[in-house]
């Protein structure tokens, strides 16, 4: 082998080193914006998943429990008061605890508009 | 004022007027009975200022035989006067009133003299120059009112739920009552289209009314003005005060779904409740409680009292379906309406055990309904 050759040689192995450096540092930049990408999806996936259970909260209270005036309303009505108005009887002690219809219409009904 | 007739047909009026008069009264005329004579007819007139009566015997009346001598007015002491009509001697008597409102009551050897007030000073019955009529069956008229007083509330702390609550609208008469713990509503188509109506009517007038009205289906006419309504029957003017306010709304009250569906003999139901009844009564809480289970097609009611002990029947019923469900309710309220149906088969429809449940009649579903609120448990 003489010197030219191995010159030669030598260059050609700079070039092909040369674009190996360059294709690594493309993947490398590819590789950085998948994981920024990565990151930003997790994180917005959180704020999906608390946004979910939210509305499945509020979902609850609505349907099987009762909203929170509604429940305070009722806790005056167990403690053996109507918290209808019929004959202006709002906060007026219940007799013998016997249960109103129209006091159980307000806690418990459907809402009217 | 001079007149003879038979007693027996005079009681019988009498006993009518004199159901309305008080013995207490802050208008002290008010303790008296009216007595009016014209030419044709016998009036007498009995109030309490909240439900007034006006009967006649009129001179047709061959039962009655009146023989009219002179006319003229005098208000007797009602409870001393029935007492002495009922007791004196004879088939007939005669009256002669004098001047100074001595009055003479004469039958057979027995002569009561009586001091009377003068007619003048008793007061004028509402008068009312209303034409509208609305005629119906007296017994359809009774039987509404027996049907929905029974919800009626007895509390004077809730004035406007011890009236029943009319309204007359499109043709159809519909009759609610509430307590707040139960509600009946009654409904009948009338001959009419063009009149409506929306007052409360004290339940005690109209069970006053209801005693008197007759068991036929004679036509009964009422008529309804700002604050008093009237009803004319067999001779007789009836008056009663309307409540002032305004009722609550009801139609909201009555659930339109249902979860689980009973359907019972009434009088056989009844006869459960009643039984059941019997231990609740002796407790603190009034209460029976309702187990239906319709996958196992098994209705069961308890009733317990601490000291006493407790009842469990398995209950016989026509149809189970829906959901199962454990309610507890005042037997009491159940009875009366359950009385109020007869002998025939009820629906009872049933939601959520702490919204109310209705009871209706098998057949014609829509026309009577009975509600009831049941009682937290747990």
């Amino acid at each position: 082998m003489n010197n030219r050759k191995l010159y030669d040689d030598f260059s050609e192995l700079e070039k092909q080193t040369n674009r190996s450096v360059e294709q690594i540092n493309k993947i490398k930049e590819k590789l950085m914006n998948v994981i920024e990408r990565n990151a930003e999806l997790e994180i917005e996936n959180q704020h999906l998943r608390d946004r979910l259970e939210e509305l499945e909260q509020q979902k609850q209270s609505t349907g099987n429990g009762l909203s929170k005036s509604r429940k305070n309303l009722e806790k005056l009505y167990e403690e053996g008061f109507h918290v209808c108005n019929v004959d202006n009887m709002y906060g007026t002690r219940r007799l013998n605890d016997e249960p109103c219809v129209f006091c159980q219409n307000i806690i418990y009904g459907e809402r009217h508009a | 004022m001079k007149f003879s007739i038979k007693r027996t047909a005079f009681i019988q009026r009498l006993t009518n007027v004199q159901r309305t008069i008080a013995s207490k009264t802050t208008i002290p005329i008010l303790t008296g009975i009216k007595l009016t004579l014209t030419n044709e007819k016998l009036i007498l007139t009995g109030s309490d200022s909240d439900i007034s009566i006006e009967a006649a015997i009129i001179k047709s009346d061959d039962n009655a035989q009146l023989e009219i001598e002179e006319t003229g007015a005098t208000v007797l002491p009602a409870r001393f006067f029935s007492e002495i009509i009922k007791k004196l001697p004879g088939d007939t008597f005669s009256l002669n009133t004098f001047e100074n409102q001595q009055t003479q009551i004469l039958a057979g050897k027995s002569i009561f003299k009586v001091n009377g007030i003068s007619a003048e000073e008793y007061p004028h019955l509402p008068e009312i120059e209303i034409s509208q009529k609305i005629t119906l069956a007296a017994d359809l008229l009774k039987k509404v009112i027996n049907q929905t007083v029974i919800a009626a509330s007895n509390q004077e702390s809730r004035p406007i739920l011890t009236g029943v609550h009319l309204t007359i609208y499109q043709g159809q008469l519909t009759a609610v009552a509430t307590d707040s713990h139960r509600l009946s509503q009654r409904k009948i188509p009338l001959d009419i289209n063009d009149l409506n109506y929306d007052v409360i009517v004290p339940s005690r007038s109209l069970i006053e009314l209801a005693r008197m009205l007759p068991d036929s289906s004679e036509k009964v006419e009422l008529r309804i003005s700002e604050n008093q309504m009237l009803c004319f029957f067999d001779q007789t003017v009836f008056y009663s005060r309307l409540l002032e306010g305004n009722y609550p709304d009801t139609a909201q009250l009555i659930p339109n779904n249902s979860e689980t569906e009973l359907e019972v003999n009434a009088n056989d139901f009844l006869a459960a409740i009643d039984r059941a009844s019997l231990l609740s009564h002796e407790g603190n809480y009034n209460i029976v409680k309702l187990t239906l289970d319709p996958k196992q097609q098994l209705a069961k009611i308890y009733g317990n009292s601490p000291e006493v002990g407790t009842i469990n029947e398995v209950l016989n019923f026509e149809s189970l379906t829906g959901k199962s469900l454990e309610i507890s309710f005042n037997p009491d309220y159940m009875k009366d309406a359950l009385h109020s149906f007869g002998q025939t088969t009820v629906k009872i429809n049933f939601t959520q055990p702490l919204r109310p449940f209705t009871l209706t009649p098998s057949e014609n579903q829509s026309n009577f309904i009975q509600l009831i609120t049941p009682v937290r448990t747990f």
